[in-house]
């Protein structure tokens, strides 16, 4: 076989001095010029963990791309915290007003927001409805892909936009005329 | 290692030939040594009335013009090196022809590995997007690197990250392991119990079999898992859309017997309900599969019952 | 049993390199001052441990954002061959709780279109939706403590938060039903607090 000469031409050739020496059982040892090691498995598993503790984790938020998917998403869970945070505060601060002498009943309320500038009422009242609308018609999103429609790519860039669409429209007529 | 080679190869010089017991399994071959081999080969083979095609009927591949009209491309890469584990992780730039690389991301990371930085470190085995093997973070997208054509605007600059929130190997490479524990805690097999009607096959219908397509297709390069915001901030006890994927396709197959099982496992508040529907793993599949649909599948399947 | 290379020693037979292999190498004292920073990170590890720190130039810095919690060191128990736990099922905490909020957030539509059609609430749709708002808001916030408060990374920050939130939500309740009673109710506060 042609792989068989090559083989002995290959140790007639591998005579030469330094780098390979013949023992008598027809063992070639080589001899090379780094150390190797033997290692057993629970050791080589030791090595890895440690080696483990010392990776980075790879970039996330930093450097994926902006989409609609995911800042609809966070959107949706920042605008629910705002109004819900609002509301859990409005709360305390109700019950806490008489011991804290504040007046947080309905007419206090209004009078106090009569008396403010327009652009100042303007601005509170769009602050406020954008993230109510936002999450509502975001809602309604989320219960229809929960029926399981609504999924293609295309499908939901295209509702995500639109939500963001009406709540701006929204939130501009009921702040400025309703 | 080649420094060893190199030594042999100073060693035995006065023959030209290094020997072949001496090559093993190094990546470059050694041509000399190979030919009685592919000689053989030949003899085996005989074919005498296959004459080589004339030149007049093959076409010529002319040279490319050098440096006239180069369209020069700058890309840059995360690079992390576990022999010096205390550096931080930096972006290095490389600049490619693009007219001398092929158009897919995946050529210019070889292209760069072969002529530019021998040290740049990626996964990739069939480059035809079916091994799932180069999934990377390419320009802020998830995607496999053998599929994502290079943009040729050469004024924009290419990024290329490993893929998110992943424990780093070294350079592109992530660890896989987790992923991997968490397919396998899914029991991805079909279990039954039941011997076939006929004793023969599991039988299904084609209706049946149907529900398995865009299911099956699966190659678990995790492109959508590391996606998913959810699986960023809790890899170790929610599942992520890869996994939940795959969970489903045994789930919704009508031979498995196993389904209630299947939905147990699911039924906590972190393995499948971490599920925010935040969508960014169907939109960054590379495959044009739809996880966030068997996600809401397999709520809808569990709900009210 | 695995064999691999020691660097430890590979480093120690190239640093001082015997006249034999110092013509394989390409690296030379010369060379390092002629070094550019791509130059230098692309020599082999070993050499460039010989450079010294003030001559190595500093590479590019990805900065990430702060997060929450930045994540730990890789731990990962077992082999790549042993399944991840499997939880044991608790319903309450999922299909249940699942099914229970999209039912709480599908009530809350109607209820919250209504007062636009209808101008203000009668106290009894006043009251149920104050409630199902309430109930909304709770499981919100309780996502949001699941998602970023792990329970085996943080568990004291995490009761805290679920104690805090129960308390609160207790509270919420109570005040809503005070302004209900003693007060216009939440939808028609909100019209005159609009209209002002």
């Amino acid at each position: 076989m042609a792989s068989q000469r090559v083989f002995q031409l290959g140790l007639r050739r591998a005579a030469a001095p330094g780098f390979v020496t013949f023992q008598p059982a027809g063992r070639i040892v080589q001899r090379r010029l780094a150390a190797t090691q033997n290692v057993t498995a629970t050791e080589s598993n030791e090595i890895l963990a440690k080696q483990r503790l010392q990776r980075p984790v790879s970039p996330h938020l930093s450097i994926y791309r902006p989409q609609i998917t995911w800042y609809a998403s966070s959107l949706n869970r920042i605008t629910g915290v705002l109004l819900s945070g609002g509301l859990y505060l409005f709360g305390f601060a109700y019950l806490a007003a008489p011991t804290l002498g504040w007046h947080l009943e309905t007419p206090s309320l209004v009078a106090a927001v009569a008396s403010w500038p327009v652009f100042a009422k303007v601005a509170a009242k769009a602050t406020v409805a954008f993230p109510f609308f936002f999450h509502s018609l975001n809602g309604i999103r989320h219960l229809t892909w929960d029926l399981g429609l609504g999924f293609k790519n295309k499908t939901v860039m295209q509702t995500g936009w639109t939500v963001v669409g009406l709540s701006v429209v929204s939130a501009l007529y009921f702040a400025m005329a309703g | 290692m080649a420094t060893t080679r190199a030594l042999t190869r100073l060693a035995t010089r006065r023959t030209a030939v290094p020997p072949a017991i001496f090559t093993r399994g190094f990546a470059s071959v050694d041509p000399i040594a190979r030919e009685p081999i592919s000689k053989a080969a030949e003899a085996a083979v005989p074919d005498p009335a296959r004459k080589p095609v004339p030149e007049s009927q093959t076409s010529t591949i002319k040279e490319p013009e050098a440096e006239k009209g180069a369209k020069i491309k700058t890309f840059h890469i995360y690079r992390w090196n576990p022999d010096e584990p205390s550096s931080k992780p930096r972006m290095q730039s490389y600049t490619l022809d693009l007219n001398k690389t092929g158009p897919m991301m995946l050529d210019a990371l070889i292209r760069i590995k072969n002529e530019v930085d021998p040290t740049l470190t990626f996964r990739r085995s069939c480059r035809e997007g079916i091994c799932g093997s180069c999934a990377m973070n390419i320009d802020g997208v998830n995607t496999l690197a053998c599929l994502c054509r290079i943009p040729t605007d050469t004024a924009k600059e290419s990024r290329i990250y490993p893929l998110p929130h992943m424990y780093i190997v070294k350079d592109l490479v992530p660890d896989m392991t987790l992923f991997y524990k968490q397919y396998r805690s899914i029991k991805p097999y079909l279990q039954r119990d039941t011997p076939p009607p006929d004793g023969r096959e599991y039988r299904q219908s084609k209706a049946e079999r149907k529900k398995l397509d865009g299911l099956y297709e699966c190659i678990l390069c995790a492109c959508c898992s590391t996606s998913c915001p959810s699986y960023w901030w809790n890899q170790e006890e929610y599942l992520g859309p890869a996994i939940l994927l795959q969970s489903y396709r045994w789930i919704a197959d009508s031979r498995d017997e196993k389904k209630a099982e299947r939905q147990d496992a699911l039924n906590n508040s972190m393995s499948l309900y971490r599920c925010h529907t935040i969508l960014n793993c169907s939109r960054t599949c590379p495959k044009g599969l739809n996880p966030a649909l068997a996600i809401a599948e397999i709520k809808k399947s569990m709900a009210f019952t | 049993m695995a064999s691999f290379l020691r660097p430890g020693l590979f480093r120690q037979t190239c640093q001082n390199p015997t006249a034999s292999q110092c013509m394989l190498s390409t690296f030379t004292s010369s060379s390092i001052k002629r070094a550019t920073p791509l130059a230098q990170q692309l020599r082999p590890s070993f050499v460039r441990s010989a450079i010294p720190k003030s001559t190595r130039i500093a590479a590019f810095h990805a900065t990430q954002r702060q997060q929450l919690l930045p994540p730990q060191p890789q731990k990962i128990l077992g082999t790549v061959n042993d399944p991840a736990p499997v939880p044991t099922p608790e319903p309450t905490h999922g299909a249940y709780h699942w099914s229970f909020e999209r039912l709480v957030s599908a009530g809350l539509v109607p209820l919250c279109i209504a007062p636009f059609a209808a101008g203000s609430l009668n106290p009894v749709m006043d009251a149920t939706l104050c409630a199902l708002l309430i109930i909304h808001s709770h499981i919100g916030f309780e996502a949001c403590i699941i998602d970023y408060f792990p329970k085996n990374r943080v568990p004291v920050a995490r009761n805290l938060a679920m104690w805090a939130l129960r308390i609160g939500t207790v509270v919420l309740g109570v005040a809503l039903y005070s302004f209900e009673t003693n007060d216009v109710g939440v939808t028609e506060a909100v019209k005159r607090v609009w209209h002002a």
